[in-house]
């Protein structure tokens, strides 16, 4: 294992962060912010409470969810596309370096900002309103294990595409509708039996039902079926990055 | 001298059909510098990607310093350093830090001595916390070079170093070439400038439509390959070649003032001893005598046309 080459392009991801740190810290702030006022304050007055909970608390789980996955996708994606698209792959592709490092490194530094800009999202949240944490443990190793499986998917929408546009594709026309379908803003136990049938093929719905059971101890899905989903599609990511590596597409000749 | 690189039987079949490598034998010597001549097209680039890995290879076999690039590939890249023919770098990242990057991929731990001996070996060191983008041409192929330089390469690759560069530019990058082989790397270069493979290599390889046509040292090949001209520069001009000397196929130059007779220096009688005689004896005061040796751009396009006309 090639550690320093890991820790080489970690530091040097970390650094493109930290170079933009206003833009990458401010926005979802931000917006973060912004969801409190109109879903938290402005609506969820008239909102009764979902399963006790105020509504304004309901939703922290789903928005720092919604942030963390789109945050994971978009700095993995962008990290591994920008250098194919300026053409310094072809330093990676000759380094003495397996694929499991160019990963970890990337996929590390990617998930280390979606974590970055997630545990931000959640001392926003005590700002705007009052929540306790049920199960700290579970909600930190969720948190992770999101940032580190989206990271994964954005490395594969990031090798895969060709041009700025397909970068935004994936993101925008799959992972928006999955996320704010997932159960972000309510409960999918507040759906006609038809749609609560139709979420449980949303993979979103296991992540935010587990997340939010380790903040209120309440959950859409039993919690064990939310970790196994997570768990799953880290595994399914990592086959498809090492078939990548294996057989260089979209990156050797 | 170990052989540092060695390439058996290489081929390179791309996706759409092209065969960009066939049959590629290649032996480079620990610290020569190799000199792989082509036109446009001819596998140059391919012949390197497919060593530093970054192509795969269709057949065939490549070893650096021992080890083979597939099955020991971390040994084997270690020793390798590339300098890419395109100016790809990170436009945002300073000068010093993109090159200690390169040292941690390549898995050497940071070294600030080392990092500042090869900034300023390559006139970097003054533009060292300046972000990339604003470097000029020249000075972004030298950060490339200090980035293949950062983790202590053995073997050097520089694809058209000089490709697209000034004059002046292309002098010093013969001369930091110089440098590294006083330092004991191994460079192999690949150029469509002649003069830059006459100027500093070793050996020159020749290579068109993905075949090597010849390798050979600089020198012996300029000798085996080399016509000579002799040119005799008369006192006087005249209109005709005297019908004494028709049998040396001389050419009379524009003005009359000089004849031109081309010999082989292989040859065990080369003519020039009788040629003098006779034109004397026609008749004709010399003034001066020069010969001239043919170039490798003269052997090189003589390689390349026959390459394409038996290839028809």
């Amino acid at each position: 294992m090639n550690l320093t080459a890991v820790r080489a392009i970690f530091k040097f991801e970390m650094a493109r962060f930290f170079r933009t740190i206003a833009q990458s810290l401010i926005s979802p702030v931000l917006s973060t912010s912004l969801y409190f006022v109109v879903f938290g304050a402005a609506i969820g007055s008239r909102i009764e409470e979902v399963e006790g909970i105020s509504y304004g608390a309901f939703i922290v789980p789903g928005l720092i969810m919604l942030s963390v996955i789109t945050q994971a996708i978009s700095n993995a994606s962008f990290g591994i596309y920008f250098p194919k698209f300026i053409g310094t792959t072809y330093e990676l592709l000759s380094a003495p370096v397996s694929f499991l490092e160019i990963v970890a490194g990337y996929v590390g530094a990617a998930a280390t900002k979606a974590m970055f800009i997630g545990v931000i999202i959640l001392a926003t949240s005590f700002v705007f309103v009052d929540i306790q944490i049920a199960h700290p443990v579970a909600m930190v190793l969720f948190l992770i294990l999101t940032c580190l499986s989206f990271s994964l998917l954005g490395f594969i929408i990031g090798i895969w595409a060709s041009n700025f546009e397909q970068l935004q594709l994936v993101p925008l026309l799959v992972v928006t509708p999955l996320v704010f379908l997932g159960g972000s803003f309510y409960s999918i136990t507040m759906l006609p039996p038809i749609w609560q049938t139709i979420s449980l093929f949303n993979p979103v719905v296991y992540l935010i039902s587990g997340f939010r059971w380790s903040f209120f101890g309440s959950a859409d899905v039993p919690i064990g079926l939310s970790l196994l989903a997570i768990a799953a599609f880290t595994v399914f990511c990592l086959a498809v990055i090492w078939w990548i590596f294996k057989t260089g597409w979209r990156l050797r000749q | 001298m170990s052989a540092i690189l060695e390439i058996e039987s290489l081929r390179k079949v791309y996706a759409d059909g092209f065969e960009a490598l066939k049959d590629v034998n290649l032996e480079i010597k620990t610290g020569e510098i190799v000199a792989l001549l082509g036109p446009n097209g001819a596998g140059k680039t391919t012949l390197i990607s497919t060593v530093c890995g970054i192509t795969q290879a269709s057949a065939g076999h490549v070893r650096v310093g021992g080890y083979d690039i597939l099955r020991d590939f971390r040994q084997a890249r270690s020793m390798i350093g590339l300098v890419p023919q395109e100016i790809n770098l990170e436009p945002f990242e300073k000068v010093i830090s993109t090159v200690q990057f390169s040292r941690g991929l390549f898995g050497k731990p940071r070294d600030d001595a080392k990092t500042e001996q090869i900034l300023r070996q390559l006139s970097l060191w003054d533009k060292r916390d300046s972000q990339v983008r604003e470097l000029s041409g020249g000075m972004k192929r030298r950060v490339l070079i200090a980035k293949a330089l950062s983790h202590e390469p053995k073997l050097l690759f520089l694809d058209e170093p000089t490709a697209g560069v000034d004059v002046e530019l292309r002098k010093d990058m013969w001369e930091i070439v110089a440098g590294l082989k006083a330092a004991g790397v191994t460079i192999v270069l690949t150029t469509h400038y002649i003069e830059e493979a006459e100027a500093i290599a070793d050996r020159v390889g020749v290579i068109a439509k993905g075949e090597m046509l010849l390798i050979e040292e600089k020198a012996r090949l300029m000798d085996r390959m080399g016509q000579k001209q002799l040119e005799v520069q008369l006192s006087a001009p005249i209109t005709e070649i005297p019908a004494a000397l028709e049998t040396y196929a001389l050419s009379l130059s524009e003005d009359g003032c000089a004849l031109t007779y081309s010999y082989d220096t292989r040859r065990e009688r080369t003519g020039i001893t009788k040629l003098l005689s006779d034109v004397s004896a026609a008749g004709l005061v010399l003034r001066d005598v020069v010969t001239r040796q043919s170039s490798l751009e003269d052997i090189f396009v003589g390689l390349v046309h026959a390459g394409e006309e038996d290839a028809t």
